[in-house]
């Protein structure tokens, strides 16, 4: 369990980051806290020429209000968005689903860029991001551009970023008015990544209706997934016409590919699925409608 | 509590001050501040790292090694291969098993086929770890594939042969008289239950890995060996066989062992091959697994089946059990787990009055990694009886915990002898099941069970009485010897063998040894684990090293005791047999102020020889070697555990855990618990989590702790201890409680959620129990009852 050779980089810039990240091509990787990386190295599961560190690159940490939206710095860690008051008043899904992620230890050094960009399928800040509408950060030798989190999330493992391309923040919109939000997740242990999870933000309008919701879910596909379709049906929908269980079904409806191993077949990760969807669900609706 | 036997000690200490007491443990400033010595903290000049070549494939011929490409790498010293390493083997016997028992083919490196994934098939010697793994991705073996062997319960059946010279791929078969003799009692019983009970293969795990490091001093002809091990003097000799060497030449030496529980017990293949090599190499040559390798090739534990059959009257009263027990034993066992299978058979009836019964043990070979050694190696005895006693209670209808209080045995039958011939005493079953039962309030809880079930929720009660044999009075295990050193300034140390890997055993020592010499705890400290300096031990396991050693202490002392009196005396004018040893000092009985220290003893017994009675040895120096006075000595315990089942999800919540223990007077109460509740956690483990898993084509999917659960502090409730001392037959009457958390926690979990789901009529009899069992359980229950609506709750 020892990595095989690589040559270490240290850039101080998002620039000088991404400009390396060019030049050496497909052989370098960022490494943004290392928590996913650093064991698939030490396992060879994957061999690398050049590792890219982020940690001392200027202007990626910090958590603001800007334009509507809370905007987290790509290379802030779990543990200080877990601490901060800003997100749990602005983003309180966020702050939720983040004690969820590992352990501590993890999360003082794993950021949020860094799960972002490993896009596990099976991990919380994924599946936030898509419920949340999240807008992400990126730059590269071209510039800088905008990815919709329902963009971002191409494959397995894999995200919308060229190899030159750099995660730089991202930025949750504020969901204001009668909201409520919740994220529950089934696994094996404490700290496990979730056999099944589910995010869910519901806004109602002023009487009894759905004004919108996004519903992310979690280790249930090869991707992080939105239930976009069971979204699109409860968008409108009086509160009375749906019952949790309901929202369970349609949004475990239309998966494919649901994953299967020795923790859980993909039947009962579907099961489970669609009970997390169910709990999350109700729950974030009471909070709306106690708003 | 002192039951001391052997020679009349005519001296004795006074009362003991430390054995009982809840003694800080001397182990820990240094443990629990990063400042133990484990192996692989270890670093000698010029040390060589080793690296093995393992087979991808769980059986196949071997065409042929290519070592070129590895060997030309820069820092690269060898590769060797089976031909390089394995003409090197003399004797390779071990010393618990016997030379001569028909033990399993066990090549340091693969032959001519690999037989698991993990088959060690060349070992890379390299300047560092990181050049030996990458030289090892370079070493080219070409194999044939071959159909493996990979499911053991139907390997009997199989036309393909893990090892070509045993048949139906059965390493070993024995057992009691045969079941057709019980067949009438079974079929005329009032009534019979008959089921397969399961479990899955998991594994030891200890946080620490194997490793070791190997120094050959050719001009000296002397080896050094450093080992994580539970048996330093084992090492040794198991190597001075393999490699044809003088014992006396070798030394081996382990400070801090992180973990054994049976894995580290004894010499495996890997660390065959690394003292074969270091005879090849220039300088110290350390292995260090890595997790990974541990998972994969370090061995399994548990993987086994039984068909358990339990007759009763119409009152609840066993009439007859049976077992028909088969065990996977993997391509390579340890030696020789056909011998201690017996013991699943033999403690099947449990603590139990069972007027018939018998066994038989079938122990079989697969393509998957061998079986070692585990915490309460025959625990199956206890899976498969306290299921099955839920099971039985459950259909006819009566309360599990009335059925066990019909039938345990009560303190005034003993000594009783079960059905299969092991003689019980000294036990004390029924007060620790009581005891357990009186910690919970075991009606209070049947009444929120009750209130929880009209809620919609499920709890549940399950329990594990057992009774298991520690402490092995023979062969290797038979004796312990101790060293007791009082040096010139009165300060004393003390050598056993050593091999704690966690075991408090220092503690334990020590405060065996204040007692016995009347002195302070703080002015007695303990070397263990270096061969060079202490004597030959068996090392710890088989919950032993708590009575061996307080039988090699207190042999010891007492020769020392004697002496110091009769210095005293001569020095005091006063008999020998008024001289009493209290507080570091040997005082006349009866006579304020009259006597000596012990340093002041000591002094003269190396400073001032002329002051010496006449006759009296010089120095305060004495060996002992203790011999076992009983077979065996039995402990027995009770596991209680409650849960919570989400039936939704699977999910199940441990509520509370109680272990009423009966391992004799405690030495060290703190140090009893600790062991309890090590092995209960592993025994959650097992009945939850932890499972060590093989795909269709034998290749193993748990490589990682990401896959390999281990319970955490978050799974595990706080653990509430109850005792009961029933002084046993040896020194002091202390009793093992190394191994017990590990048998009697799977079988109380288990029929604790058990009897969470009893109102959906499901029987449990298969683990690892995990959130999708249970929900198949439950959706398998609702299906088969809807039938019969409201059976089964909604």
């Amino acid at each position: 369990m020892k990595p095989s050779a690589f040559d270490y980089h240290a850039p101080t810039s998002v620039a000088e980051a991404v400009s390396l990240l060019a030049d050496l091509g497909e052989d370098a990787k960022p490494i943004a806290g290392g928590q996913s990386l650093v064991p698939m190295l030490a396992l060879r599961l994957t061999a690398l020429e050049h590792l890219v560190d982020l940690r001392r690159v200027s202007g990626l940490r910090g958590i603001e209000q800007r334009d509507g939206a809370v905007r987290i710095g790509a290379m802030t860690t779990q543990a200080v968005i877990g601490r901060s008051a800003e997100v749990a008043r602005g983003v309180p899904l966020l702050a939720r689903a983040t004690p969820l992620i590992g352990h501590f230890q993890i999360r003082n050094r794993g950021t949020i860029g860094g799960s972002l960009a490993h896009a596990d399928a099976a991990a919380e800040y994924p599946a936030v991001a898509l419920a949340l509408g999240a807008q992400l950060e990126a730059q590269s030798p071209r510039g800088r551009r905008t990815i919709p989190a329902d963009r971002f999330f191409t494959g397995l493992w894999g995200t919308d970023l060229a190899d030159d391309e750099l995660l730089t923040a991202v930025a949750f919109p504020r969901w204001d008015g009668r909201c409520g939000f919740a994220i529950e997740e089934f696994a094996r242990r404490s700290g496990d990544f979730a056999i099944a999870g589910a995010a869910v933000a519901v806004a109602l309008d002023d009487g009894a209706r759905i004004r919108r919701c996004g519903i992310g879910l979690f280790g249930l596909g090869p991707t992080p997934l939105r239930a976009s379709a069971a979204e699109a049906a409860l968008t409108r929908a009086g509160l009375a016409d749906v019952t949790a269980e309901d929202v369970g079904r349609t949004a475990l409806a239309d998966l494919e590919s649901v994953p299967s191993d020795l923790h859980g077949s993909a039947d009962y990760r579907r099961h489970v699925g669609a009970v997390v969807v169910a709990r999350a669900w109700q729950r974030a609706v009471q909070e709306a409608s106690d708003a | 509590m002192d039951r001391t036997r052997g020679p009349v000690d005519p001296v004795r200490a006074a009362a003991a001050r430390y054995a009982g007491a809840r003694v800080a443990r001397v182990e820990d400033p240094r443990l629990l501040t990063g400042h133990g010595t484990f192996v692989d903290d270890v670093v000698r000049p010029g040390m060589l790292h080793a690296c093995f070549v393992r087979s991808p494939l769980a059986r196949a011929r071997i065409t042929g090694i290519d070592v070129s490409e590895a060997l030309a790498v820069e820092g690269v010293h060898a590769v060797f291969t089976a031909e390089d390493l394995n003409p090197g083997v003399h004797e390779p016997w071990y010393s618990l098993a016997g030379r001569d028992v028909p033990d399993s083919p066990r090549p340091p490196l693969a032959e001519d086929e690999v037989r698991f994934v993990g088959d060690p098939v060349a070992l890379v010697v390299a300047a560092d770890r990181y050049l030996a793994e990458d030289a090892a991705e370079l070493v080219v073996v070409d194999y044939e594939p071959l159909p493996p062997v990979v499911d053991y319960v139907t390997a009997r059946e199989s036309a393909e042969l893990v090892f070509p010279q045993f048949a139906r791929n059965v390493l070993g078969e024995l057992g009691g008289r045969p079941t057709t003799e019980l067949a009438p009692v079974f079929d005329q019983a009032p009534w019979s239950v008959r089921e397969t009970v399961y479990q899955q293969a998991y594994a030891p795990v200890p946080i620490e890995t194997r490793g070791l490091v190997a120094e050959w001093s050719a001009a000296g002809g002397e080896l050094t060996i450093w080992a994580a091990t539970q048996s330093p003097h084992e090492v040794r000799l198991f190597c001075s066989r393999l490699l044809g060497l003088p014992e006396h030449r070798i030394r081996v030496v382990m400070r801090d062992t992180g973990g054994g529980f049976g894995q580290k017990a004894v010499v495996q293949r890997e660390d065959m091959c690394v003292m074969l090599a270091a005879l090849k190499v220039p300088a110290a040559l350390k292995w260090i697994e890595d997790r990974r390798e541990n998972l994969l090739a370090a061995g399994q534990s548990r993987h086994e089946h039984g068909d358990v059959r339990m007759a009763f009257d119409a009152d609840g009263r066993i009439l007859a059990a049976s077992i028909d027990y088969v065990q996977d034993v993997g391509a390579y066992p340890v030696p020789w787990p056909v011998g201690p299978s017996m013991a699943v058979g033999m403690f099947f009836p449990g603590p139990y009055r069972v007027p018939e019964g018998t066994f038989s043990i079938t122990s079989v070979f697969s393509n998957t990694v061998g079986r070692t050694a585990y915490r309460g190696p025959w625990q199956f005895e206890s899976v498969a009886r306290e299921l099955m006693l839920d099971v039985a209670a459950r259909r006819m209808g009566m309360d599990p915990v009335e059925l066990r209080r019909r039938n345990l045995l009560r303190r005034d039958e003993l000594p009783y002898t079960n059905p299969v011939g092991v003689p019980y005493g000294d036990i004390s079953p029924l007060e620790t099941f009581e005891q357990a039962l009186g910690m919970l309030d075991y009606e209070a809880f049947r009444k929120e069970q009750e209130r929880a079930r009209g809620e919609g929720r499920f709890l549940g009660v399950g329990t594990c009485t057992y009774v298991e044999p520690t402490t092995a009075g023979m062969g290797v295990h038979g004796t312990e010897g101790a060293t007791i050193r009082i040096e010139p300034s009165g300060k004393v140390n003390v050598y056993v063998s050593g091999g704690s890997t966690g075991n408090s055993l220092e503690t334990t020592v020590v405060q065996l040894t204040a007692d016995a010499l009347g002195v302070d705890i703080a002015d007695v400290h303990t070397i263990q684990g270096d061969t060079a300096i202490t004597p030959f031990g068996g090392g710890t396991g088989g919950s032993r090293s708590g009575s061996m050693t307080a039988g090699a202490v207190a042999e010891t002392a007492a020769v020392l005791r004697e002496r110091i009196a009769a210095i005293a005396a001569h020095r005091l004018e006063a008999a020998a047999e008024d001289i009493e040893l209290v507080d570091g000092h040997a005082r006349v009985r009866g006579v304020p102020g009259a006597g000596l220290s012990l340093a002041e003893i000591a002094a003269i017994a190396y400073l001032q020889p002329e002051s010496l009675p006449p006759g009296m040895p010089a120095g305060l120096e004495a060996s002992g070697r203790y011999r076992a006075e009983s077979m065996i000595i039995l402990a027995n315990a009770t596991h209680l555990c409650t849960c919570e089942v989400d039936v939704t999800t699977g999910r199940v919540t441990l509520l509370r855990y109680i272990v009423s223990e009966d391992c004799g007077p405690m030495i060290n109460p703190s140090v009893v618990e600790g062991q309890i509740a090590g092995g209960t956690v592993q025994g959650i483990g097992g009945a939850l989590y932890e499972h060590l898993a093989y795909d269709a084509d034998g290749n193993p999917v748990t490589g990682t702790f990401m896959d390999y659960l281990l319970p955490t502090a978050a799974e595990v409730p706080i653990i509430e201890y109850g005792h009961v001392e029933t002084p046993g037959p040896g020194p002091g009457g202390y009793k093992g409680v190394g191994e017990g958390g590990a048998i009697g926690a799977p079988p109380a979990v288990i029929n604790a959620v058990a009897d969470a789901l009893a109102p959906f009529g499901v029987h449990i009899t298969r683990l690892p129990l995990t959130p999708e069992s249970i929900v198949t359980l439950v959706r398998r229950a609702r299906e088969s009852r809807a039938a019969e609506p409201g059976t089964v709750p909604r």
